[in-house]
């Protein structure tokens, strides 16, 4: 089953990933944050717009390894990040031929960045001060596990059963956990697009064209009985940070375990010509027990940002469900028998 | 008698007082209403623009027709209007103009609108959604409501298509006060509207907006596909700015509306009410 279902991600990646953009990344600039102006648009704000990568090495929880630390020195950040690159599929292409393509993806496939934050932080977790993600309460827990006890007994019964990656409503990388906004690298395509205008930004994520037009101008958000996929986010400025506020979520989202309960703060500051700072912060009084903040250096890119048509060829539905069946059927038969 | 006398008295004062006006009225043009623009003097395209006409059912003239299924009754139902064709007919080459009577039979299970596909340019700009237009120097954004389809219109060069796509390869310019947006690159996949009117891969579309008032933007297209028609033809159509004060680009996600249409046939028990499966347990 395991690779049947690797296989057939395979056929739906290939298909599905019509096209993979190649860029490269910036190097960090030299430039100090506090010196930096950051460029204005013609109304006179500052100018974040641009092609931004948040391929990052660094993971998101702090790793053991690094228990009471929160930034790496020089050194260490060399051999982590080596230590980062290796942990990648890259090693896979020193196999042989049959044990590659069982793990179907390697270096050709992947683009989740060569470099862990610029930041030298050990994880991607800003607050709490260990770097983890704050623990559920009883609730949380309670909803959690529900979900996970209805997966468990229902992995493929029909398509809302699968991830929603799977289904093309929203990418994430890390299963339903890392679906999102916020925004969260995931195995390729981490770019994301901002245009402004004197009332409106726009966000584009390359990954399934994830599109958020989001108004500047201070109406209140749309009536709580309105919910949508991505939330509704309202945007301003604070000094030359732009504050976004997204709520109305619905319940058919749990990034890292919230609910529709969930309240996100993203705000994206320019510290370079090639470096925006992306951080957010998730609050959810019903599944955590605290909020918490993340932040993302990600890196201005010299290419564009193509197409990502997901679900017109998402082959990989007809695969996993057909898949599904025929196991069932299989298994129907073998009792007979 | 003296009532007429009196009259043409008035209109003669009043029209002798025009005229000594005029030269302090301002020009003609800018009697009309003056068009938003951008701090570099284009006009402005920034907002949230609908077509209010029939042209998705149909982009040529066509009476109205009852909907697809007899259960919907008259949700869904064609409805009629003159189209958006010049000339109203599509100049397509024989066996094309069968194709297209053979998509229409056959609607319910190819319409790509049908299956909350990207929906292809020209379509997105005429389908009963909003889209919106957000417009620097270098982009001109296009955000569609239906299907959270976008497309980036280059406003700077940039370089060639690298593979077809479903709302294809945009560059524009600005010719006088008309944004003008070539755009190729398009895969044969998507439809120009309900009756399946269609195109293969070589199609060419030419579009041209143009701001005829502050709410009114004007949009036109010629459609070249050396491989379907006999010619190029032409639609138009204007946009309406939706003027709500409160107006904003709702999400219409619509791959999980058709998911029992193109995997119902999977489901492990196909009589499974849907709900039931929904993962996650709504608490409210």
């Amino acid at each position: 089953m395991r690779h049947q279902l690797v296989a057939l991600f395979f056929v739906f990646f290939v298909s599905a990933g019509l096209l993979i953009s190649t860029v490269t990344v910036g190097q960090v600039s030299s430039t100090t944050e506090a010196a930096y102006m950051p460029p204005r648009t013609p109304e006179g704000q500052p100018d974040l717009q641009g092609i931004w990568s948040n391929a990052v090495l660094t993971p998101l929880e702090r790793p053991d390894q690094f228990a009471d630390q929160a930034f790496l020195t020089e050194e260490e950040a060399v051999a982590y990040e080596a230590q980062r690159n290796d942990e990648t599929f890259r090693g896979t292409r020193d196999l042989d031929a049959a044990t590659d393509v069982a793990y179907a993806y390697n270096d050709f496939w992947w683009d989740q960045g060569s470099t862990i934050a610029s930041t030298r932080r050990t994880s991607l977790v800003i607050d709490p001060p260990d770097g983890r993600i704050p623990p559920l309460t009883a609730e949380g827990e309670k909803r959690r596990n529900a979900r996970d006890e209805y997966r468990r007994l229902h992995p493929a019964d029909g398509p809302e059963d699968r991830l929603l990656r799977e289904r093309c409503i929203v990418w994430s990388g890390g299963g339903d956990l890392g679906a999102g906004p916020p925004m969260l690298p995931s195995a390729y395509n981490n770019n994301f697009q901002l245009v402004q205008t004197a009332d409106h930004i726009l966000i584009l994520k390359e990954m399934i064209h994830e599109t958020r037009v989001i108004p500047l101008d201070g109406r209140p958000h749309l009536p709580g009985s309105v919910r949508q996929w991505l939330g509704n986010s309202r945007g301003h400025w604070e000094g030359d940070t732009l504050v976004v506020e997204t709520r109305n979520f619905t319940h058919k989202t749990h990034f890292q375990s919230t609910s529709e309960h969930m309240r996100l703060t993203e705000r994206f500051t320019r510290l370079a010509d090639d470096v925006l700072m992306y951080e957010f912060t998730v609050e959810d009084p019903v599944m955590l027990t605290r909020p918490w903040t993340a932040q993302i250096p990600t890196m201005k890119l010299d290419g564009l940002i193509y197409e990502y048509a997901c679900h017109e060829a998402n082959r990989g539905m007809v695969g996993l469900l057909g898949g599904a069946r025929a196991e069932e059927r299989a298994a129907r038969e073998a009792a007979n028998e | 008698m003296r009532s007429r006398l009196r009259y043409f008295i008035v209109v003669l004062m009043a029209t002798a007082f025009l005229s000594s006006c005029s030269e302090l009225a301002p020009p003609a043009d800018e009697l009309s209403p003056s068009i938003p623009r951008t701090a570099t003097g284009e006009p402005s395209l920034d907002g949230i623009w609908q077509a209010l006409t029939e042209a998705n059912w149909d982009v040529r003239p066509h009476a109205a027709g009852p909907a697809l299924l007899p259960e919907l009754g008259t949700f869904s139902a064609i409805r009629p209007g003159l189209g958006i064709v010049e000339g109203g007919e599509i100049p397509y080459q024989a066996w094309a103009a069968e194709k297209q009577q053979e998509n229409f039979a056959n609607r319910l299970e190819l319409d790509p609108e049908g299956k909350c596909f990207l929906p292809g340019v020209p379509r997105a700009t005429y389908m009963p959604y909003p889209l919106q237009i957000l417009q620097t120097s270098q982009y001109v954004m296009v955000a569609y409501q239906f299907a959270n389809a976008v497309r980036t219109i280059h406003m700077e060069d940039p370089g060639p298509s690298p593979s077809e796509s479903w709302m294809g390869w945009s560059v524009g310019r600005w010719e006088g006060d008309t944004l003008v947006v070539d755009v190729s690159s398009h895969n044969d996949q998507t439809w120009f509207d309900r009756a399946g009117n269609f195109h293969s891969d070589a199609l060419h579309v030419v579009e041209r907006y143009t701001l005829m008032s502050p709410d009114h933007l004007l949009y036109e297209a010629t459609i070249d596909d050396p491989n379907v028609f006999t010619e190029s033809w032409n639609i138009s159509l204007p946009l309406y700015r939706r003027v709500e004060e409160n107006v904003e680009l709702m999400e219409f996600k619509c791959v999980e509306f058709v998911e029992e249409k193109l995997y119902g046939h999977l489901r492990k028990d196909p009589s499974d009410d849907v709900e039931v499966n929904v993962v996650g347990v709504d608490p409210d």
